[in-house]
């Protein structure tokens, strides 16, 4: 407490004394926020439902989305803040969006600063050193995961997937490093796989040559080397896309796993307007489920409860089609959590955080999952590989605080009433009726 | 000193260069017995012990060299005769007593010209490396690096040195066939440590050879040297981690990282129980660790958790389940239960339960 | 740490507010563009390396290599000069360390110097060195990664330091400047460092100039400035031959390496042997044991000789 007090002194500290504002800093600072720094009214309702509020003690004051564009006002660096570092906890899921009166695009404000702070040495203590390193892999290795790119299809080995071919494929699948190399997420990627082929779709994917969408550099800020990225992308993308479509015709669907990689071709890459349309999956198979192509008949008797990921729901306004899907199954029944759709909470894996640790009492996955266990439902579903992988956290974690008669004999069975598990594997487990298959030796879920 | 001779025997073009003598001149296989204070360097035993079977082979002595200050060099001397060598050379003097690259790069560029030895073997230690890598040049000769097997070529004589690249992903044999001393830094841990030989079965000599030194050749100061006991967990040769899998009993995996040189690491879910401080965490949020050895007991092998251990020579699982990942990434993976593998492995290993 | 991001070329740069009185430094950096070690494989028809379809980076030690010269830099004010010794195909490499924010870029490139080993590659890479202090009124320090990710062996930067006739510290893990008690030498600087050794550290002082080799791990090497990336496109690279730097041709390439190479294996570590180990704890315990025993070697496991 003491050293917080310290802090926060110094805060006032400099705020008593004249602010000689720093034009060059604040003309850097609009310009990196698209002018939006100077529209924040100062009212401090984004900060009064940043979820960073609920999980820090009283101790650690909350972020402050408030004193952050207030301290970017002023020209002053982020170590004036009594926060700590909060430009880099911001999980950028747009919660405090909803809430201001202002219409101030927070994560847009957020991002441009972390731009700011690669380049500015006034602001560029607050640039976790790790991220670097995440930018290095996403370079030399074409993955934010550092894994070699020789065995980016390797979760596919036995699967006999077509590189994409534009004359005979009626979408292109875009895989994603997360759904490529995380050994939970591939599962994902697989059950979507046999949910497509039971549809009939023929798709291919771009195999060892796909590309990084960029998402993490996206959300650590580099805006730099996010262009290109995109460049280099979009040039790829094109030349695989084959004879350009003609004016009117329905484009071809580029179907991602996650979501995060569909916000980045919707949001990010112009070149690809008119090329292809950018589709997250579970609006592609809402889609194919209202057209008749694809129908489960099958029972599957599931309590359901839906997590809506921050980029599909408010970061892209789609709400309705993972539940579309959900309710074309039979027999499963959804539940909703009472903070649901554009309440919904974070699963605090966005806006950079897969990279950096947070303690486990401060991880948003713990309030979702309590908030999830509330509905009384027995499957977590969610739509998005970051989701998966800190909610499957959360709910170990939360298995490990348990007594040891509650948790089991055998810590690794039945010792969470609550499973994690994506749309796209319910969908298949619907059509399958076991669950999801496995990649050689990968057990699903990580709770066998 | 004698004059260096300028006649070789060797066949074929001979492109010496700047060498200071050639193969014809070149005789007996030296070691380099680092110490600190006295004592070994473990990698000097067993070079010992393999350059015993190679000399042999070879028909030529094997020679122990020893550098430092007088009074470190006998009890080391002693024990290198016990254990292999036919002669320990001492170079004793006071500008030796630590370890600088520009006092023993000069030390040994003096009695290597002047006693002609045809192969000489360092410990890849961060010291030998050092120095071979300045020596090799100041001799004008071939090195090998960080080698995890020697052997004589049978047709030639000439030293053959194993060694790893690409991430040992590669391997290469490689030969120096005219520059002398052909040098290699040996890998420490490959080679076993022999035994003392009983008294009668050999005999040694030790001999003195001497240098002159100056404090103007010492061009850097050692200010500060502190070798602590026990690596840290990135440095550690061996890791053994537990996962949720514990219940938060690491004291059988405490036993077997001591057991073993190493060091106690864990997964989140097991540093987020407060079993275990979160600076033993391994990952992606953690640390990356590159051991020879990663012992994972009781944990599933998520993606975040498997990057911290990518880089680890060789992988063992203990899990129960033989679905969960871990299994998928470990060389050896065991399924069990972690608290009925651990006691009887630890017994194996010669762990002695504390007391007794 | 502070960055100094600009995208403007060398020469113009402040240096570091209060450290200026001891600076700047001149600092050579020694970068190699390397394959990346899962994706080489041995052909085993003609039993040589095939590097063909593998992706090539920075030497991951060099990236730490030069922020270990960026950041002295910053602090210091001065110079990062990168030189390397390879084909033209290394040109790409040296612009990524140029947008990193290095002020020029060197490449040693002729066929003579191809099939060197590291006796043949510290003298090549000397010359160099030497070349760029003349051309640049001196060189202070010379950072070398602390091994390369092919061919591993952390002989380059010992045997550089040798062919320059300067002192030399491995594995430095930090390094700062003092002004020295007394001496014209080195402009009246020294340099501490710090070096990791095994179990422990070391801090050496030492006289400029000097070769380095810096721990990996020592830093977080920065990722470049894109802002830096048109500038670092287009910016001159200077390539020398070996009439350029008047070598000693009997001293390059394969016809100045002392060791050869009599065979290449591949090793079959690209992926995990996957021994499933079943049985009684007993039987399972003993089996641990042996692969303990192998992996970690006598010296390990076993019972410590009498010493
Ligand atoms: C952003 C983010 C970052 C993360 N970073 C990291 C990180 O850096 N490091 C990390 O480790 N994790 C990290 N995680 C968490 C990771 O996803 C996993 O949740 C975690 O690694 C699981 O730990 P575990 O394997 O110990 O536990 P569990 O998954 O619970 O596995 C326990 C295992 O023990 C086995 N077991 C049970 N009893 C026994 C017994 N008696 N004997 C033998 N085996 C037994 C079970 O079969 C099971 O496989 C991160 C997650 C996120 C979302
Ligand atoms: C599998 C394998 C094993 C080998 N074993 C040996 C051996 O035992 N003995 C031997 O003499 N040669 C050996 N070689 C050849 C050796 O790799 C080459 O001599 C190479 O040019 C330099 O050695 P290195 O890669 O080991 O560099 P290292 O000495 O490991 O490199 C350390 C640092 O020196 C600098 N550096 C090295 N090369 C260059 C360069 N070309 N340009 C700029 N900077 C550079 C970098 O900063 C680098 O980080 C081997 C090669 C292979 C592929
Ligand atoms: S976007 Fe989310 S995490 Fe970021 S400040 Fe707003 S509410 Fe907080
Ligand atoms: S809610 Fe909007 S106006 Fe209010 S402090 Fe936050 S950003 Fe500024």
């Amino acid at each position: 407490m003491a050293a917080v007090e310290e802090i926060a002194g110094t805060l006032q500290a400099q705020e008593v004394q004249p602010i000689v504002l720093d034009d060059s800093r604040w003309e850097k600072v609009l310009a990196a926020t698209g002018g939006w720094a100077a529209a924040c009214l100062q009212c401090g309702l984004c900060s009064g439902v940043c979820p960073w509020g609920r999980v820090r003690s009283p101790d650690a004051p909350p972020v402050s989305v408030r004193h952050m564009v207030r301290a970017a006002q002023l020209g002053l660096g982020f170590d004036a803040l009594p926060a700590g570092a909060p430009l880099w906890l911001c999980t950028t899921c747009r919660l405090c969006e909803v809430r201001c009166p202002r219409g101030v695009p927070v994560t847009e404000v957020v991002l441009g600063l972390r731009e700011l702070a690669w380049q500015e040495p006034w602001l560029s203590e607050q640039v976790p050193p790790e991220l670097a390193g995440v930018l290095w892999d996403v370079y030399w290795d074409g993955n934010p995961w550092g894994r070699p790119p020789s065995q980016r299809t390797v979760w596919a080995r036995d699967l006999d997937l077509p590189s994409y071919d534009p004359a005979s494929h009626e979408a292109l699948y875009y895989v994603g490093c997360t759904a490529a190399y995380d050994r939970r997420a591939q599962q994902i990627a697989r059950a979507l796989v046999h949910v497509l082929r039971a549809a009939g779709i023929a798709f291919g994917t771009l195999g060892e040559a796909e590309p990084c969408c960029g998402d993490a550099a996206h959300s650590f800020g580099q805006r730099g080397y996010l262009a290109e990225l995109v460049a280099a992308n979009t040039r790829l993308f094109r030349e695989r896309a084959g004879v350009p479509a003609e004016a009117g015709a329905a484009l071809t669907p580029l179907l991602t796993t996650s979501p995060h990689c569909y916000d980045m071709f919707e949001q990010h890459y112009p070149g690809l307007r008119g090329v292809f349309r950018p589709v997250h999956y579970t609006q592609y198979l809402a889609e194919l489920v209202e057209a008749g192509r694809l129908s489960f008949s099958a029972r599957l008797p599931l309590q359901v409860t839906f997590h809506d990921p921050c980029v599909l729901g408010r970061g892209n306004g789609e709400f309705e089609a993972p539940r579309r899907l959900l309710q074309a199954i039979p027999g499963v029944e959804l539940v909703e959590m009472a903070a649901n759709r554009a309440e919904a909470l974070c699963c605090g894996g966005g806006g950079g955080r897969m990279w950096l640790e947070t303690p486990a009492n401060e991880r948003f996955g713990q309030l979702r999952l309590a908030q999830a266990q509330v509905t009384g439902a027995s499957v977590l579903a969610t739509a998005c590989p970051y989701c998966v992988a800190c909610l499957d956290d959360a709910v170990k974690v939360d298995a490990g605080n348990r007594p040891a008669s509650a948790a089991g004999e055998d810590r690794g069975q039945g010792r969470a009433s609550m499973r994690v598990l994506d749309v796209a594997e319910i969908a298949w487990m619907a059509l399958s009726g076991p669950l999801p298959d496995t990649a050689p030796g990968i057990s699903p879920g990580g709770t066998p | 000193m004698t004059a260096a001779k300028t006649t070789t025997t060797a066949p074929g073009p001979e492109p010496l260069g700047l060498s200071a003598y050639g193969a014809g001149d070149a005789l007996g296989l030296w070691v380099w017995l680092e110490h600190h204070g006295g004592v070994l360097e473990n990698v000097g035993r067993e070079l010992l012990g393999k350059g015993r079977l190679l000399a042999d082979q070879l028909g030529a002595p094997l020679v122990g060299v020893l550098l430092g200050r007088r009074e470190d060099l006998l009890v080391p001397a002693a024990e290198a005769v016990a254990l292999a060598a036919d002669e320990v050379v001492l170079v004793a003097h006071p500008l030796l007593a630590q370890y600088t690259t520009d006092a023993y790069t000069k030390a040994f560029d003096r009695i290597v010209r002047a006693e002609k030895p045809a192969i000489l073997l360092l410990g890849a230690t961060p010291d030998g490396r050092d120095l071979a890598g300045r020596l090799a040049v100041r001799l004008y000769t071939g090195l090998t690096a960080d080698c995890t097997d020697l052997a004589i070529e049978p047709q030639t004589g000439l030293l053959l040195s194993r060694v790893a690249g690409f991430g040992g992903g590669i391997e290469a044999l490689i030969k120096c066939p005219w520059h002398r001393p052909q040098m290699a830094t040996v890998r420490p841990g490959v080679f076993a440590t022999p035994v003392p030989r009983p008294p009668a079965a050999g005999t040694g000599v030790i001999r003195e050879l001497a240098v002159t030194l100056t404090p103007t050749d010492v061009r850097v100061e050692v200010l500060e040297r502190a070798v602590l006991s026990g690596a840290g967990l990135g440095a550690a040769p061996a890791v053994v981690i537990g996962g949720g899998g514990t219940r938060g009993d690491f004291r059988l995996l405490g036993d077997l990282a001591e057991l073993l040189g190493g060091q106690v690491g864990a997964s989140r879910v097991a540093v987020d129980q407060g079993w275990i401080g979160r600076e033993r965490q391994i990952g992606q949020t953690g640390t990356v660790v590159r051991p020879k050895l990663a012992i994972a007991c009781g944990v599933s092998g998520a993606s975040q958790f498997t990057v911290g251990i990518d880089a680890a020579d060789t992988v063992i699982a203990i899990n129960t389940d033989a679905e969960a990942p871990i299994c998928e990434v470990a060389d050896y993976a065991v399924v069990d239960d972690l608290f009925r593998v651990l006691p009887p492995l630890l017994a194996e290993l010669g762990h002695r339960v504390k007391g007794s | 740490m502070q960055r100094d991001q600009s995208p403007t070329p060398h020469g113009t740069r402040m240096p570091g507010a209060g450290h200026a009185a001891i600076g700047p430094l001149h600092i050579v950096v020694c970068i190699k563009a390397v394959p990346k070690p899962e994706e080489v494989r041995v052909n085993l028809e003609t039993r040589t390396l095939d590097r063909g379809s593998a992706r090539t980076e920075i030497n991951p030690a060099d990236q730490h290599a030069l922020e270990m010269a960026l950041a002295l830099r910053d602090r210091y004010g001065g110079r990062v000069s990168l030189l390397s010794m390879g084909p033209p195909l290394f040109i790409p490499y040296l612009r990524v360390g140029l947008a990193m924010g290095a002020d020029d870029a060197y490449l040693l490139s002729d066929r003579a110097f191809g099939g060197a080993d590291t006796l043949a590659t510290s003298y090549t890479l000397a010359k160099g060195v030497e070349r760029i202090g003349r051309e640049t009124g001196g060189y202070d320090l010379v950072l070398c990664g602390e091994e390369s990710s092919d061919g591993a062996t952390a002989q380059v930067p010992p045997g550089l330091a040798e062919w320059l006739g300067v002192p030399q510290a491995m594995y430095a893990g930090a390094v700062s400047l003092e002004a020295a008690r007394s001496g014209a030498a080195s402009n009246g600087r020294r340099l501490r460092v710090r070096r990791e050794i095994k179990g422990g550290h070391e801090v050496l002082r030492l006289p400029l100039p000097a070769v380095l080799s810096v721990a990996t791990g020592a830093n977080v090497p920065r990722f470049f400035d894109p802002a830096r990336r048109p500038w670092a496109a287009a910016a001159h690279v200077v390539v020398w031959d070996a009439a350029a730097l008047a070598v000693d041709p009997t001293l390059v390439g394969t016809f100045g390496s002392a060791t050869q190479v009599a065979a290449v294996e591949q090793a079959g570590r690209a992926e995990r042997r996957r021994v499933v180990i079943r049985g009684t704890p007993a039987e399972e315990a003993r089996a641990l044991a042996t692969v303990i025993r192998g992996v970690l070697g006598n010296g390990q496991a076993a019972p410590r000789s009498p010493s």
